[in-house]
């Protein structure tokens, strides 16, 4: 497909590159070239473009989505059940811990996963609390999953997993959570279907943020490691505004927030590091 | 498991998570389990299937648990004659005594393990086989 095309400038590449960090605050340089090169190909011939000027005309004349078909044509997606699983242990055994003990039972817990994929996140910590937290039944657990990518949410919210996905359950876990729909695909169950809902949400719109209410518990992994300075700045502070007073949030093994803002104190358990928006303090 | 040795048992609570968890416990034991998001849906579903237990949790929207137990227990036989096991976090003893009013067998207080919970089906329905 690339003979059809002229190869995209170095003026192109930026123009495109500026777009995008402005959208989504991913940044992509010149180290991401053919990364981004493929991408935008794919764009330019599923949208019968015949140019990148003309692609790029289209792209912000904002019809059809295209911003959209693009963003989610750069989100990477694959990710697999009980990922990390030492943060999932550390939420069963310390965090909901703490949170419960300025609650009353019955009382709601809300946790989030963002960017949450294809719903292995959000359903992982489902399925790790039924498993693990002895209190599962005592509590009104919501967990939301958010993503940027409207694709993968409806296919979150279908639920169907390959075994790639499944590799690191247990034929019991699998058997007990999931059926089997043919020799290569698992739906999860409904109940646990019905037990998260999905939404999209881009972590560097306030506006889109600010909507999905206070959380106890946010799991944001991998996903500031894309965002330049400014942006991860912005996501910080959307991601605290988001936060319970005295919530945790989860980020990636390699990520630290420490080094994106002060606004966390950070929390050392036995399993994991985390951080904990600081209770309020009274004036 | 032949036919006349399964036991039956309905689940009603409005949150999918503890379904779930109260399903596994109790399929892992060998009963048959049934759901129902709310005492309306409930009532439904024992109105026209046979059940050795229902399990009955109090909050619910639609229909809360207590006003399911006294519309249950105003019904004819056999249906008004079905144990209920109330499971609730309301862990006052007015609530156990409104819910022994209204007609329970007997009241839980969550968190419940899953042990516990397979422990008192068995104790309404018999082993399962």
């Amino acid at each position: 497909m690339d003979d059809a095309l002229p190869p995209i400038t170095e003026d192109e590449f930026r123009r495109l590159a500026d777009f995008l960090y402005r959208r989504t605050g991913m940044v992509f340089t010149e180290t991401k070239r053919y990364y981004v090169e493929r991408r935008i190909l794919e764009r330019i011939i599923a949208t019968s473009s015949q140019s990148f000027a003309g692609y790029f005309a289209y792209l912000r004349s904002e019809v059809r989505n295209e911003v959209e078909h693009l963003i989610n044509a750069f989100t990477v997606n694959e990710t697999y059940f009980y990922r990390e699983d030492h943060q999932l242990a550390c939420l069963s055994a310390d965090l909901l811990k703490e949170r419960v003990m300025a609650k009353r039972l019955g009382d709601t817990i809300r946790i989030w996963s963002v960017p949450c994929s294809t719903g292995e996140e959000p359903y992982s910590i489902a399925i790790w609390l039924l498993e693990n937290w002895k209190d599962v039944d005592a509590y009104d657990i919501e967990i939301v999953g958010s993503d940027i990518d409207t694709r993968v949410l409806e296919a979150a919210a279908e639920g169907i997993f390959g075994k790639r996905a499944l590799m690191r359950l247990t034929p019991q876990l699998i058997d007990r959570y999931f059926h089997g729909l043919d020799d290569e695909r698992w739906q999860i169950l409904d109940d646990l279907r019905q037990s998260v809902r999905f939404s999209r949400v881009n972590l560097i719109e306030t506006k889109e943020t600010k909507p999905q209410g206070r959380f106890d518990v946010i799991f944001c992994r991998n996903v500031l490691i894309y965002f330049d300075d400014e942006s991860r700045r912005v996501a910080a502070e959307n991601l605290y505004d988001n936060l319970l007073p005295g919530g945790f949030i989860c980020l990636g093994h390699t990520e630290s927030m420490s080094r994106i803002s002060p606004l966390f104190e950070v929390c050392r358990y036995s399993g994991a590091i985390v951080y904990r928006r600081p209770q309020e303090l009274r004036a | 498991m032949s036919e006349s040795s399964t036991k039956r048992i309905l689940v009603i609570d409005d949150a999918a998570l503890v379904r779930t968890y109260y399903r596994t416990a109790l399929e892992a034991h060998g009963f048959v389990v049934e759901e129902a998001l709310n005492g309306l849906e409930g009532l439904e579903k024992v109105l026209l299937q046979p059940f050795n237990l229902v399990i009955v949790d109090i909050n619910m929207p639609q229909m809360d648990g207590i006003t399911f137990l006294h519309t249950l227990r105003s019904r004819e036989l056999p249906v008004s004659g079905i144990p209920i096991l109330v499971i609730s976090t309301e862990a006052g003893k007015q609530d156990m005594a409104a819910a022994r009013r209204a007609g329970a067998n007997y009241y839980l207080v969550k968190p419940i393990k899953q042990e516990t919970l397979a422990e008192y089906a068995a104790i309404f329905c018999g082993a399962p086989r």
